[in-house]
């Protein structure tokens, strides 16, 4: 009778064990693994072979094979990357655009969120279907597109000389600026999506509240509404912010080589080069400063969540 | 008032009195529909007004013009005399308890109720001690910490009620202040209200669809319906002279019977069914002779007897339901022609259900003043 009960209990145990394990398999398939595969290129040597580095592990030589393997992994592409400035010359020009772009998206996303928020109810569908409606032609044609837009003999100049609001054709392309263009256009609805998100659940009459209780609308705006937009806003700053940070179609079809970022040097390190270590490397430090804000982050959140029990 | 008499709270009687809020004519359209229909209300300091109705008959409009958000079409408010047209919401010493409340979802109970304080001019060191005073009137000082969503229903109605008080609002709004309540909290609720009005001496305008609310809580009750006021009355008033059917039919629970008027000593005679003596009535109307005419009869004024009593109208039916209460048991009456009447009995005797039972022929009895007369 005991015996069974433990079987079951067992058993239950085993399906809920296999139930969680499914998403971690996932994730040490699909991220741990590869994450360690390019852990261990960074910490090798280029070589003219293929693979292009050493060294690699050979399992037929046993544990001397398995002590020589390691003995020759270093740290040396990690020095070099402070060496050279190019690379953290690349690493703050990258923070320092997706920072600036996530704050220009957030300003550019926070008016149309809100606006698209408080739009009649049976307009919404739409207004939520032409945000996402970019989405279905290739990033890639829509990245051209600009570059037919913002170059010299492009619509834009075009259209500002007809207009006589200026006399030579400005330079866009090729800039910051159009890396800035680029970003905001591209990733406007993963800001926009989020912020709609948190700000069409919220209950009108607590605006209604404010004003009652004396705010102006300015006030009932700060004080009400952008508190209570808060994870929509941190979300969608994340969803720019991350793949701003390594973005390389952007800044290498808009930017021109007046633009610095670290994936493009990524890029050329990994096709250029064919220097995968160093590559890796580049790769992996990358990967760090993402995550480092990510679980700053997360720690702040949890703090708040139990400050609020 | 006269001299030894007890002093009664009814400003409406005095003409001397000077009305807090005063509706001249407001008129509140959205497109074609009319929701607010050329209203005149006088509502006075101190008074617990109701706004009573089904849904969609203005008295929401009604209260949010009030608050300042909605304008009249047409017409003026004006508060202790000053048009309000020109004043927004945040200048109107007029606060306004929401219906979900509308608590700000990030800030504790105390930071809720001090809200309003800090967008006043009051200084930052008296802040501290009103939010402490409105905190101990709806006796949640340990509360005031907590988030909203970590405190109860019934709690969470109560710091919004401090939080509308807390800037000593000459008017007070309450949109169906209750209606998230379960019934027991919210009876107890009522008789909070009513004392903490008295407290503060505010003038409450309470919205509500619920009868027994307005009736439980208010001073003056306006019955609407269809963005037009029907009657304006204190409770025992509307109950016992309703001015049409719809009121009497709102208002408590009623039979009405339809039927002609005739002149007769001190009232009218109703006919009201072929071959049956006319029923008489005390009415202060004058209706001419045959004009058609209803009869609002409130159960509890109907006696219920196995026996033929003596009274002004007696008639005789056949029992179909009982609806046994406790105290009270409700009979549902077919009279003669088929015209249903509900009386009422007080269960007084321990047996008293059992004397009358489905399918019995009773006798209804009530006095030529306990009906009331509406022409149509």
């Amino acid at each position: 009778m005991s015996d069974m009960t433990e079987d079951t209990d067992r058993l239950g145990a085993l399906r809920r064990w296999a139930l969680i394990l499914v998403p971690y398999l996932w994730l040490l398939g699909l991220f741990l693994v590869p994450f360690i595969i390019v852990l261990k290129i960074s910490v090798s040597d280029i070589a003219l072979a293929i693979p292009p580095y050493a060294p690699t592990l050979d399992l037929s030589q046993g544990w001397q094979g398995l002590r020589d393997f390691l003995g020759k992994l270093d740290f040396e592409n990690y020095i070099f990357l402070t060496q050279d400035d190019l690379y953290w010359k690349a690493y703050l020009s990258s923070l320092r655009i997706a920072v600036v772009a996530t704050v220009l998206t957030l300003l550019v996303g926070f008016p149309v969120a809100h606006a698209m928020a408080r739009a009649p109810e049976e307009w919404r569908p739409t207004l939520m279907m032409l945000v996402i409606l970019p989405f279905w032609t290739s990033f890639l044609i829509r990245v051209y597109a600009w570059i037919g837009i913002l170059s010299g003999e492009g619509y834009l100049n075009q259209f500002l000389m007809a207009l006589g609001v200026i006399d030579s054709p400005l330079t866009i392309l090729n800039t910051p600026v159009a890396v800035y263009i680029g970003i905001v256009y591209t990733y406007l609805p993963f800001m926009i999506l989020p912020i709609y998100a948190t700000l069409e659940k919220m209950d009108d009459s607590l605006i209604e509240a404010a004003e009652d209780l004396g705010c102006t609308r300015l006030q009932s705006f700060w004080l009400v509404t952008l508190p209570l937009a808060r994870p929509g806003i941190i979300a969608g700053c994340f969803l720019v912010f991350i793949p701003t940070l390594g973005e390389f179609v952007i800044p290498s079809l808009l930017g021109g080589s007046n633009t610095l970022m670290v994936g493009k040097v990524l890029w050329d390190e990994f096709f250029q080069n064919r220097d995968w270590p160093v590559a890796s490397a580049v790769a992996v430090i990358l990967l760090l400063l993402i995550i480092l804000p990510v679980v700053l982050f997360q720690r702040n959140q949890e703090r708040q969540g139990e400050a609020g029990k | 008032m006269t001299g030894g008499a007890p002093q009664v709270f009814a400003p409406w009687d005095d003409p001397k009195a000077k009305p807090l809020i005063e509706f001249r004519g407001v008129t509140k359209r959205f497109g074609d529909f009319t929701a607010v229909d050329a209203i005149d209300l006088n509502i006075y300091p101190r008074e617990f007004f109701a706004l009573l109705g089904p849904s969609g008959c203005g008295k929401t409009t009604l209260m949010r013009m009030l608050a300042g958000f909605e304008t009249p079409t047409e017409g003026h408010i004006l508060l202790d005399g000053k048009d309000l047209a020109a004043v927004p919401p945040n200048r109107r010493a007029v606060n306004m308890m929401f219906q979900s409340y509308a608590l700000f979802p990030h800030l504790t109970v105390y930071d809720n109720i001090a809200f309003g304080l800090k967008r006043s001019d009051m200084p930052k060191s008296e802040i501290d001690g009103r939010v402490t005073e409105m905190l101990k009137l709806v006796q949640l000082g340990p509360f005031a910490k907590r988030k909203p969503h970590q405190i109860s229903g019934g709690q969470r109605q109560r710091v919004a009620l401090a939080r509308a008080l807390a800037k000593a609002p000459k008017l007070l709004l309450l949109d169906e202040p209750l209606a998230a309540l379960d019934k027991k909290l919210r009876h107890d609720t009522q008789f909070e209200l009513m004392d903490i009005q008295e407290k503060t001496g505010t003038t409450f305008v309470i919205v509500t669809h619920d009868q027994e609310e307005a009736m439980t809580v208010a001073s003056r009750i306006a019955v609407m319906k269809d963005g037009r006021l029907l009657q304006v009355s204190t409770p025992p008033q509307i109950y016992e002279n309703p001015n049409s059917a719809y009121v009497a039919d709102f208002i408590g629970d009623v039979t009405i019977i339809n039927g002609t008027a005739e002149p007769h000593p001190d009232g009218y005679a109703v006919h009201w069914a072929e071959g049956q003596a006319p029923l008489v009535v005390r009415s202060p109307l004058t209706l001419s002779s045959g004009q058609a005419c209803h009869l609002a009869i409130r159960p509890e004024k109907v006696d219920v007897s196995k026996t033929r009593p003596e009274d002004d109208n007696v008639v005789k039916g056949e029992v179909i339901d009982i609806a046994y209460l406790g105290n009270l048991s409700t009979f549902h009456v077919r009279l003669p022609g088929g015209q249903m009447l509900k009386a009422q009995k007080f269960n007084t005797e321990h047996s008293a259900r059992k004397e009358i039972t489905w399918g019995d022929e009773i006798w209804l009895s009530w006095s030529d003043e306990c009906a009331v007369l509406l022409d149509r």
